[in-house]
């Protein structure tokens, strides 16, 4: 890692250099970003017009004490939270099983690490379009699979069933982005010397001994990054459900994403759903972050 | 810094002849344990992925028999012409012109991509590089803010740029996507080029620097060509956020690329699910392809700096 006392032993006329070098970047990024989510924030404090045209009156906080009195927003939140958690742990654990078994040798391991990839490359839309059919009541692959295996007697609308349409979107983000978490686990998992589960091996150690206290402990900063990113990812989640369910059905899909979308430009009210946007943020940042501090917790470095 | 370089992603044969101790024999139930284990997983990846290539080429009778045929008992590439041309050998396909907007639409999902691509090696590349071997006060602060940037929600930014693109008048054009898309290209090219540099050597910029070379010659010369692989996986992950970006996309554009396109085609009625099937493995293809001929730059770019 660069130290920090590094910057202060290049000359005045080097980091000069450096900083003209990443200021055109930082230009753009201030200008597209910073600006937008100013004005996204200015926009939350006022009762904007519909066309956006004009920040229209100031009313503080009252668009944030709207959302936060509204039970479409709770409900909401909880179809997010829900959806979220069942999205980050599968994504992690299904990851970690398959970063854990491409990393044992076997014949075909190449052809296998490739198609890891490939849900990862599939675009969000895709997987959601792609999963949809798949759990298509009438043409679906999924019901033929579940007959075939004994599983279910019967041709099932998943989707168009309030209790079995939020699981489904579930199934397929966590398609996409198990395979995400299982490259970035096998990364850290071929960093691991072979030598210390062998020691341990010798020790009498058991397979699941050895997971628990050498694989683990290993992956840590791993699997941290994988969840921070899973937590990110579950609560800006809004392709997969729009190609899906657009939120249904009813509101049993309808996360925050999907909701702000609706409030901005459905029915085009803008303050309100810039003081749900505003809300969002913190929710995935304060969530990225937990998840960091929990990840963390008594390895401080 | 990062344990998880590319020598970490080689193939495994290269560690058989390393494998002294690995030698033991594996006990049949581990040997059955994993196999097993190979199966679910392939399943797992590829019955969606089948479903899919199946249901792009049988016709929508085929697709009407219940159970699905997961095996069907001959093909056709009916779905393919029709996506392609807007009909098929028999009959116009559908009374909407949709079927002849997505070659189009790939069109300007590649050129959409392309221009990123070259736009954000350059800006991304300057500053990453900056950043590690010429860190100014305040280039801390600036990475961290880059990091940060990733849980800005697209939906939060959206409005505004909806608002400006309307008054300068590029909504519905490529120039709205190009714009906005480097709110997330940008941060993530920069991240991983200065992952990338900070792991290049610097003995050769400092013989350069040492035989009288420029801070800017020495970069131009000696760093973007050794850079080169480093540069190859950044544009790939570019295109790849690129061409499946929808959000944006469906805002800002009346179906300009393909992603909103294909969304828009679910709600068109004489569409049917095999015809969608075949523009959908046609839009997975660039990518798909993109990474696994550049899978072990990407995978050792995207992977750098996790061991940390």
């Amino acid at each position: 890692m660069t130290s920090p006392a590094l910057s202060n032993e290049l000359s005045r006329a080097d980091q000069w250099f450096g900083f003209r070098l990443t200021v055109p970047a930082a230009v753009i990024l201030i200008a597209l970003l910073a600006l937008p989510t100013g004005l996204t924030i200015l926009y939350s404090l006022h009762d904007v017009p519909a066309n956006g045209a004009s920040l229209g009156p100031f009313v503080g906080f009252e668009n944030f004490s709207i959302v936060l009195s509204s039970p479409v927003f709770w409900r909401s939140a909880t179809v997010t939270l829900l959806f979220s958690v069942g999205f980050v742990t599968l994504s992690t654990a299904i990851g970690l099983a398959m970063a854990i078994l491409l990393n044992q040798k076997f014949i075909g391991r190449g052809l296998a690490r490739a198609l890891l990839i490939i849900p990862w490359a599939t675009p969000w839309l895709v997987i959601g379009i792609l999963w949809k059919w798949f759990a298509d009541g009438s043409v679906g692959g999924l019901n033929a699979v579940l007959i075939a295996l004994g599983i279910t007697s019967d041709y099932h609308d998943f989707l168009a069933d309030p209790n079995t349409a939020l699981p489904v979107t579930i199934l397929a983000a966590v398609w996409r982005q198990a395979s995400f978490a299982g490259i970035l686990l096998l990364a850290g998992l071929q960093t691991l010397p072979d030598e210390l589960g062998e020691a341990a091996a010798l020790d009498g150690a058991g397979v699941w001994q050895r997971f628990l206290h050498i694989t683990l402990p290993w992956l840590r900063p791993a699997l941290a990054t994988v969840a921070v990113l899973n937590v990110i990812y579950a609560f800006l989640q809004f392709d997969v459900i729009f190609a899906m369910t657009q939120g249904g059905p009813g509101d049993a899909t309808q996360v925050l994403s999907l909701l702000i979308y609706r409030q901005l430009f459905a029915v085009t009210q803008i303050g309100l759903g810039s003081a749900l946007a505003v809300i969002l943020g913190l929710v995935a940042l304060v969530g990225g972050l937990i998840t960091v501090k929990l990840l963390y917790r008594g390895h401080v470095q | 810094m990062s344990i998880a370089s590319e020598s970490a992603l080689r193939p495994a044969r290269r560690t058989a002849s390393g494998s002294r101790d690995r030698g033991r024999a594996r006990s049949p139930g581990a040997t059955i344990a994993i196999y097993g284990g190979l199966l679910v997983f392939a399943v797992w990846i590829l019955l969606p992925v089948w479903y899919l290539v199946v249901s792009s080429l049988i016709t929508p009778t085929q697709l009407g028999v219940k159970p699905f045929p997961l095996i069907p008992s001959s093909i056709t590439f009916d779905n393919y012409l029709s996506v392609l041309t807007g009909s098929t050998r028999n009959q116009v396909f559908g009374s909407t012109d949709a079927g002849s907007r997505l070659l189009p639409a790939i069109g300007q999902s590649f050129f959409i991509g392309a221009v990123l691509v070259v736009l954000d090696l350059i800006l991304a590349g300057a500053a990453a590089y900056g950043l590690s071997r010429y860190p100014f006060r305040g280039a801390r602060s600036f990475e961290l803010a880059i990091i940060v940037t990733r849980v800005v929600p697209a939906i939060a930014i959206i409005g505004p740029f909806f608002v400006a693109f309307r008054i300068i008048g590029v909504l519905n054009t490529p120039f709205a996507l190009i714009i906005s898309y480097n709110v997330f290209t940008l941060p993530l090219a920069i991240m991983i080029l200065k992952n990338y540099f900070d792991q290049l050597p610097r003995e050769i910029e400092e013989a350069a620097k040492i035989d009288g070379a420029s801070r800017l010659q020495t970069l131009w010369i000696i760093v973007v060509p050794i850079a080169r692989p480093g540069l190859v996986a950044a544009g790939v992950l570019i295109f790849l956020e690129a061409w499946s970006e929808f959000f944006y996309a469906l805002v800002l554009t009346n179906q300009l690329t393909v992603p909103p396109l294909l969304a828009g085609f679910q709600s068109v009625q004489q569409f049917n699910w095999n015809a969608l099937a075949a523009a959908t493995v046609m839009s997975i293809l660039p990518p798909v392809v993109l990474v696994l001929l550049f899978q072990r730059h990407v995978i050792g770019a995207l992977t750098a700096g996790i061991g940390k």
